[in-house]
């Protein structure tokens, strides 16, 4: 979902950009208050990880292919949307510059499509859904939700920025992800996160606590 | 919860995204993702040949993640660098902020 350069007006992808920079901003303030020496190897890892499932596209048919975002992962495992955002800035970064995935003037966008709207969207999908549902299907549905979410959003910006037509733009946009949600998106992040749950379930204590409820329900059945 | 346990999680992504690395070339997909099949299908062609001409704004070392002339090889090591420099940048900020705090 990585915008070019050609496909967004200088002047509009400017509008991102300042759209873009308060999220960024505030992902480094969370920074700030929440990482410590203890979280920063997680974090590490996980961004070194996200950057490497990237480059791995999966076949979704109709001659299309589409790769993992990775915004919610990030999400759910600090249980901040901040996070998200923050590895994503960093990814993004590092594939616009290092290896023109993605333009430098849409940056912004790419950064609001895919760390702010995938990885809020997501997250607190998985919040609502965690409190009537496991983990693994709570993740599953709030990265399958956030990556559809965000598509539909840049096929929105695509439609302003008189790329696409709106409603062929929007129908093409949201069924293709609607596949590479469910099974780039969707499916990894709960195959993830459940591994993480195995290994290590302190590390999700935090992520647990935001569906309270259920888990309330589990301590005392 | 300790810091060796959550150095032993840095050493297994690190292998994890290595891995990744070196197969991405040989299994990824050859085929457009989402956006540019979505806009394969709803621009016009005369449109499509312009944006796909398009310059990027700002050129890359290694675009399309790939070492000029160097092959699958290449690819293999464009992706491995570009692992390595994200969790050299993540880990640097992180560092960073940490002191600041």
């Amino acid at each position: 979902m990585h915008i070019p350069d050609s496909f967004i007006p200088l002047s509009q992808a400017i509008v991102y950009w300042i759209i873009a920079l308060p999220f960024i901003i505030m992902s480094m303030k969370w920074a700030k208050n929440e990482l410590d020496e203890m979280k920063v190897p997680i974090l590490a890892a996980l961004a070194a990880g996200i950057f490497a499932i990237q480059a791995m596209n999966i076949p979704v048919g109709m001659g299309t292919s589409g790769h993992m975002v990775g915004a919610t992962l990030v999400a759910i495992v600090f249980a901040s949307p901040w996070a998200g955002v923050l590895v994503l800035t960093l990814v993004l970064l590092v594939q616009g510059f290092a290896f023109a995935d993605g333009g430098i003037t849409t940056m912004g966008a790419n950064i609001l499509n895919m760390g702010v709207i995938s990885g809020f969207v997501g997250y607190y999908t998985y919040v609502m859904l965690r409190k009537n549902m496991n983990v693994n299907i709570a993740a599953f549905g709030g990265a399958w939700v956030g990556l559809f979410i965000s598509a539909i959003a840049c096929a929105v910006q695509m439609w302003l920025a008189g790329t696409f037509p709106l409603v062929p733009g929007l129908m093409a946009m949201g069924t293709y992800h609607l596949i590479i949600g469910f099974i780039g998106e969707g499916l990894i992040t709960a195959v993830a996160i459940s591994a993480i749950a195995k290994s290590r379930p302190d590390l999700l204590e935090d992520s647990f606590a935001a569906g309270n409820e259920r888990l309330d329900m589990e301590a005392t059945a | 919860m300790s810091g060796n346990s959550n150095m032993k999680f840095l050493y297994a992504g690190i292998a994890i995204a290595l891995l990744l690395s070196a197969l991405a070339p040989f299994l990824a997909s050859s085929d457009p993702d989402g956006l540019e099949s979505a806009a394969g299908g709803v621009v016009e062609e005369v449109r499509m040949s312009e944006l796909e001409e398009a310059e990027p704004a700002v050129g890359s070392p290694m675009p399309d993640y790939a070492i000029e002339g160097m092959g699958k090889g290449g690819e293999v090591a464009a992706i491995a660098i570009g692992t390595l420099a994200v969790l050299a940048i993540s880990f640097g900020f992180g560092k960073v902020f940490n002191k600041k705090a």
